[in-house]
């Protein structure tokens, strides 16, 4: 039973530690992503995400590289991946493909033209069946 | 083949396989530190998914709390249960840290006399089945961590007020979920031969062994008051190895037997009764069944329509009442009038001698198969269809301490194709209806040996009912949302 108490105190500890520890995301509060989806309401299928990228003072980024991510809301789900092309100066736009009805939500990763890395995620609800 | 040769040969057929003589796995379970050696794994497990859930990625399928425990623990658990037995209430890692507790908590109390029964577990059992729909934990790390604390924390205060296993017994609902699918697993805890139980004068394997000098316990007997001699099927057996390390005689074995068989049969069970007399138990066998459709029900599109109709009808925008209307008519009302009607038809058309009730009773016992074949269906598509996502998952949770020891998430891993997945779903839901046929004609020829087919085809249209509705459901678009009044 001491074994099984030294285990459940390594254990407790060991697994407090290790997430304990986790690095929260970067957040980058002078940047701001803003973005639409289209159709409206987003329907079983492709859809289109719009995203623009713009600095503190509202001026446009450009040149920047964006991968998005389509996860649902269950764990177990084929996550959807696609990267966002720059279609205007600040204006990223990506096709995924969304193959299931219910709640998505949509992580992205984008490289700054200066290197500066940051995520965001927003979510997409609703998506409609066909 | 001469005569003289088939009856040497049928005996030889009828010996049950016994586990406990396999090479090695005999040993193991033999070995009085067998369950916490299994437990400890689990418990490990269970502390990274609470941490996880609580300090790690929000987003479901990121999080080890919610990829373990809705993809994976279901998804084996049901398969465990229909290949083999019982053995996740074996390795429970709750009831390691019950153990762990005895040692500065005794128990001083009997669990009280009125609630020695499966009423509360039957409404626990209903319960989270509601709060997994309402809260939408599928999707919420944080949730399913807390859910898997108020689970321990539930453990120690029952436990640590109470005597013997009462939690298993009595409260915990996914060990009633176990003792119900268990009932057609291919294996069993039983005696091996009943004369040596017959000369045995200590029956360590309920009272377990003391030191003389102390009253010290060394050995438990079974904590569920089952009896072995007179213990019949594996319903209330948690599978926990005590009875085989208390026998003296070496004369308990984990032997293989028809599976659901002891639905058939009406015996008196030792620490059960009798199951015609056991309406806590029909009523865990209505909610593990319709409770089965239930729950997948609410993860296909037509739910949300159904939602939204009686949301706009009785004018309430919160989804609690409105699922609580859902779950009464599921749970309540759809079995009372369905199993209600078929006992109704059986005794007018067959003229069985049993009152309404009864008969009720006794025949819900057959619709379990077809449950077990929806909760097969059901966990087992979220699991193949999701087997490889604990891989990103996990490399995620190691990559997030700053080290990818793993390697980068592989977060294209997902598992087998969904349309391959479908076909194995629609063999168990085709396993259950045909198990649920056969026990329900087997009690239909004991209760009207005369006229067997008309007592059989009340409950069989039942369960074709329900088969029906079992396939209807696994056919449809699938729809997962966190906001079901949306719509």
């Amino acid at each position: 039973m001491r074994a099984g108490r030294n285990l459940l105190a390594s254990a407790v500890i060991s697994a407090l530690f290790v997430f304990g520890c986790s690095r929260a995301p970067e957040s980058s509060p002078v940047i701001t992503i803003e973005h639409s989806i289209s159709p409206r309401p987003a329907r079983v299928g492709p859809v289109t995400v719009t995203l623009q990228l713009a600095d503190a003072a509202a001026k446009p980024i450009a040149g920047a590289r964006i991968v998005l991510e389509a996860d649902m809301s269950h764990a177990g789900m084929s996550p959807v991946f696609g990267e966002a092309k720059e279609v205007a100066p600040g204006q990223y736009q990506s096709q995924v493909r969304l193959g299931m009805a219910g709640d998505w939500v949509i992580l992205l990763r984008a490289t700054l033209p200066d290197g500066k890395k940051l995520e965001r995620q927003f979510d997409v609800r609703d998506v409609r069946p066909n | 083949m001469t005569p003289s040769l088939i009856p040497a040969l049928e005996t030889h057929d009828s010996q049950p396989f016994d586990l406990m003589l396999v090479p090695g796995l005999g040993r193991l379970f033999r070995w009085r530190h067998a369950r916490p050696v299994l437990q400890a794994p689990l418990l490990i497990i269970s502390i990274a998914m609470i941490l996880h859930g609580l300090f790690g990625p929000t987003l479901a399928p990121k999080n080890l709390a919610t990829t373990l425990s809705w993809l994976h623990f279901r998804g084996l658990l049901v398969l465990v249960l229909l290949s083999a037995g019982n053995f996740f209430c074996l390795a429970c890692p709750f009831m390691l840290v019950r153990q762990m507790a005895r040692r500065f908590l005794k128990p001083r109390f009997n669990w009280p006399r009125p609630l020695r029964n499966k009423w509360i577990s039957v409404a626990l059992f209903a319960l989270i089945l509601f709060v997994y729909e309402l809260f939408d934990l599928w999707s919420s790390p944080w949730w399913t961590a807390w859910l898997i604390v108020a689970y321990f924390l539930t453990v120690l205060v029952v436990d640590g007020f109470f005597k013997h296993a009462s939690f298993c017994k009595f409260v915990c609902p996914i060990g009633q979920f176990n003792f119900v699918a268990s009932t057609l697993s291919p294996f069993e805890v039983k005696v091996r031969k009943q004369e040596v139980c017959t000369s045995c004068d200590t029956k360590d394997c309920i009272r377990g062994r003391r030191e003389p000098s102390s009253d010290l316990v060394l050995i438990r007997g079974c904590e569920l008051a089952l009896f072995q001699p007179r213990k019949v099927g594996n319903l209330d057996c948690t599978f926990c190895l005590d009875c085989i390390h208390a026998c003296p005689h070496d004369n308990i074995g984990i032997l293989s037997r028809l599976p659901g068989e002891e639905l058939l049969t009406d015996p008196l069970r030792s620490g059960i009764g009798y199951f015609s007399q056991r309406k806590d138990l029909a009523a865990l066998a209505i909610v593990f069944t319709f409770g089965a459709l239930l729950n997948a029900f609410g993860m296909v599109s037509p739910v949300y329509a159904v939602e939204s109709w009686l949301g706009r009808l009785l004018h309430v925008r919160h989804e609690a009442p409105v699922l609580g209307l859902i779950f009464t008519c599921f749970l309540i009302l759809e079995p009372v009038l369905l199993l209600g009607l078929a006992a109704w038809l059986a005794r007018a058309w067959s003229g069985v001698r049993r009152a309404l009730l009864p008969l009720v009773v006794r025949y819900s016992y057959g619709i379990v198969p077809l449950g077990f074949g929806m909760w097969l269906a059901h966990y087992s598509f979220h699991f193949l269809t999701g087997l490889y996502t604990i891989v990103p998952v996990t490399q995620n949770a190691v990559a997030s301490l700053g080290r990818p020891l793993l390697g980068l998430p592989r977060w294209t891993l997902t598992g087998l194709a969904p349309n391959f997945v479908q076909v194995i779903e629609v063999g168990f839901l085709l396993l259950g209806f045909a198990g649920s046929l056969a026990v329900i004609h087997g009690l239909a020829e004991d209760d009207a040996p005369e006229k067997p087919l008309r007592a059989f085809l009340p409950w069989a249209t039942v369960c074709l009912i329900l088969w029906l509705a079992s396939m209807w459901l696994i056919f449809q678009p699938m729809e997962m949302r966190a906001t079901l009044m949306s719509g």
